[in-house]
């Protein structure tokens, strides 16, 4: 429905990425550099999942039990990509620290790996963003819009750019809460990331029920708050235990 | 709380750590080549129409191997010919440059420099203009058009051409637009022509710059012998920093006064020195004064200013294509791009001699910078346009596989510290994602979002 349309989508999906990369990830270097490499390494694990399911499609649209093994293993792959990620995060952190070292400077920070595990959420969000919502918004640039036959109220720009802005907010705050859970080996908060991540996917299985689409995507928005709200938790709590024992030092 | 909250928002009363300027050259980089590959995909998507979704059995039989031709003339023959002749092509050219650059006949090389660039951004950059203005029908009358293109283009080409007369912003502009056009008069060309150039042009980088009797290579080492720059035109990713508003000029001095501007040592030494450290501390011997010999010692030697650009110009227009009815303009622009293709990509680490202690740590300031030829920007955005006539989902993974390839060239510019071949990873990883992409993702993708299915 035309260019203004095109674009308010667009900017529904990615406005908040996009003034959360400027506001902060723009300003240090190696943040978009980490960017770019977590939206690589989510695209590979993409490529990696549909070149499995790649004989099984198309499915038919009667059987929502395979649309379910399908979800539970992209989630399955998406965090084990997570944990991949982490290990090369800590690979660079030593180095960092050594070359850190050697010219003495500090080494990194409480809030340098908080934002490196951010930039690396956002690119995942992004990815996620972009490969399933921005990449077929082209048609909405046009004179029409397309409704979805189960989803006869919403546009299916409008629901895709509301789902995708959801898992952006998932995708780049629930980083932040793994990284930490690694970090400091809490078990718990290991196993809330992909347990949220499984429950917002399984949650768009609402979607194929006709109507469905308007019970599925409040939840997932709500979800996304919930996983913001838990990240600022964990973020606070780790940065004043920080704080006092840099005092009590 | 409030120092908590300080610290989150990075207050700069905390130390200055690592992350803050690790890094910056590369993004400095990669900023104008996404820039270049934007506007290619924009002209492209406004200017062209669409090849036709091929359905996937064409991707198959690109998968193994190709049977008979597709529809519209275009086939697999054809294409490789045309191909094999633009690279033969550009081998000899590039051998009459290493001649003519032997003779010491700089002023034909510069003149000839100059005429291709004007000849691009004139005609070009007036033929792109005027299809944007019928496309876009913008009301501009003859006159104007006939003052302002002129004018523009010898801008244009004079800041190319002479950087140190022009600020650095408006030089790398006009590298980018030379960039821009010559990219997208290429993304006419017929797709599997276009493909198979590309795979070409990746295996000849390869061959030039490695090969011992490469012609890039023997370039570069009479460039270094007689430490003289060879004219062509390359991107150099100067440190622009608009913070400070200083005079962007002083970095054409050649030393820059340390204290004025943020200078950090360049991540291509990062991650030189880091690796060198792991390995000499792995061997046991000590990392430091070897890595920093080398360096300085090559730094020494090439007068501070190891700086080797290539580029193979064309001498001749008599280009003896046998399709010349295929693509008529081919001929006019193969002068120009052959001109341009400096697949090549250098460090320049420039070490002035004074010893900034307070910098940095290491003990010499420097400031790398990192040159890409021109030849590399066009052939990716060359890359990118041609995903764009299919899909953005596959313009989206080119252009991270691009960069992605990117990446990989300079850190192993970082680990090698010689000249490398700037296409022939990207390119590689380029074509391999598009065909996946093409192949695999789509339909995935397709199938879950229309059941609004993500995850």
């Amino acid at each position: 429905m035309t260019v203004a349309a095109g674009l308010g989508y667009a900017l529904i999906a990615l406005g908040p990425a996009f003034s959360l990369f400027a506001g902060v990830v723009a300003r240090k270097p190696f943040l978009v550099l980490t960017l770019l490499s977590s939206t690589l390494f989510w695209l590979m694990s993409l490529i990696v999942l549909s070149g499995i399911w790649r004989g099984f499609l198309p499915i038919k649209s009667g059987t929502w039990w395979a649309y379910a093994i399908l979800i539970i293993t992209s989630v399955a792959l998406q965090e084990g990509t997570r944990l991949v990620f982490w290990r090369l995060y800590k690979k660079m952190e030593e180095m960092l620290d050594a070359f850190a070292d050697r010219i003495s400077k500090p080494r990194l920070s409480l809030t340098d790996k908080m934002l490196i595990s951010f930039a690396g959420g956002l690119g995942h969000g992004v990815a996620h963003a972009v490969f399933f919502c921005l990449s077929l918004l082209t048609p909405a640039f046009g004179r029409a819009t397309f409704y979805v036959e189960r989803c006869s109220k919403m546009p299916f720009f409008l629901a895709s750019a509301l789902i995708a802005l959801g898992f952006l907010v998932i995708h780049t705050f629930s980083m932040i809460i793994a990284f930490n859970a690694y970090d400091e080996k809490k078990k718990c908060d290991q196993i809330v990331v992909p347990v949220v991540h499984l429950a917002a996917a399984v949650m768009m299985l609402v979607n194929l029920a006709p109507g469905g689409c308007l019970i599925g995507t409040p939840l997932l928005l709500v979800m996304a708050v919930l996983t913001l709200q838990y990240c600022w938790r964990v973020a606070c709590r780790r940065l004043t235990e920080h704080q006092h024992r840099q005092l009590n030092n | 709380m409030a120092d908590a909250a300080a610290t989150v928002s990075g207050d700069p009363r905390g130390r200055p750590t690592v992350l803050d300027s690790l890094g910056e050259d590369i993004t400095r980089i990669v900023y104008p080549v996404s820039a270049c590959m934007l506007l290619v995909v924009l002209l492209v998507s406004l200017l062209s129409s669409p090849s036709a979704p091929s359905p996937l059995a064409v991707s198959i039989a690109a998968a193994t191997g190709g049977g008979g031709g597709s529809g519209g003339g275009d086939d697999i023959p054809t294409a490789l010919v045309t191909a094999l002749t633009f690279v033969v092509a550009v081998t000899a050219a590039t051998f009459l440059l290493a001649l003519l650059f032997y003779l010491r006949c700089t002023p034909c090389l510069r003149a000839y420099l100059g005429f291709s660039a004007l000849s691009v951004l004139l005609v070009l950059g007036g033929q792109v203009a005027l299809l944007l203005l019928s496309r876009l029908r913008l009301p501009l009358d003859a006159v104007s058009f006939a003052l302002l293109l002129p004018n523009a283009a010898g801008a244009l080409a004079l800041a190319a051409l002479a950087p140190a007369s022009v600020p650095i912003a408006l030089h790398q502009a006009a590298l980018v637009a030379i960039a821009v056009l010559t990219a997208f008069w290429f993304t006419l060309l017929p797709e599997w022509t276009t493909w198979a150039l590309l795979v070409a042009m990746a295996i000849y980088d390869l061959a030039a710059v490695l090969l011992p009797g490469g012609p890039l290579r023997v370039l570069l080492q009479l460039a270094i012998e007689r430490n003289e720059e060879i004219p062509a035109l390359v991107y150099e990713a100067r440190p622009v920093d608009p913070r400070h508003g200083r005079n962007w000029r002083l970095w054409r001095e050649g030393r820059q006064p340390g204290a004025d501007l943020d200078v950090s040592s360049t991540t291509v030494e990062v991650i030189g020195e880091v690796f060198g450290r792991n390995l000499d501390s792995n061997s046991g011997n000590s990392s430091s004064p070897q890595v920093h010999g080398v360096a300085t010692s090559a730094g020494d030697a090439n007068n501070s200013r190891p700086r080797a650009t290539l580029a193979a110009a064309l001498s001749s227009a008599d280009s003896t294509i046998a399709q010349a009815e295929e693509v008529p303009v081919l001929r006019e622009h193969r002068v120009a791009v052959a001109e341009m293709s400096v697949p090549l990509i250098q460090p320049r680490p420039e070490r002035s001699g004074e010893e900034e202690e307070d910098e940095d740590g290491i003990g010499l300031s420097s400031s790398g910078a990192i040159k890409l030829g021109l030849g590399d920007f066009i052939f990716y955005s060359v890359l990118v346009g041609r995903a764009a006539m299919y899909d953005y989902m596959t313009v989206y993974a080119c252009y991270l596989a691009i960069i992605a390839g990117l990446g990989i060239t300079l850190l192993l510019l970082a680990f090698f510290r010689t000249a490398l071949p700037a296409l022939p990873v990207s390119i590689t990883l380029g074509v391999v994602f598009y065909v996946l992409t093409r192949t695999l993702l789509e339909e995935f993708v397709v199938q879950c979002s229309t059941n609004l299915l993500m995850f």
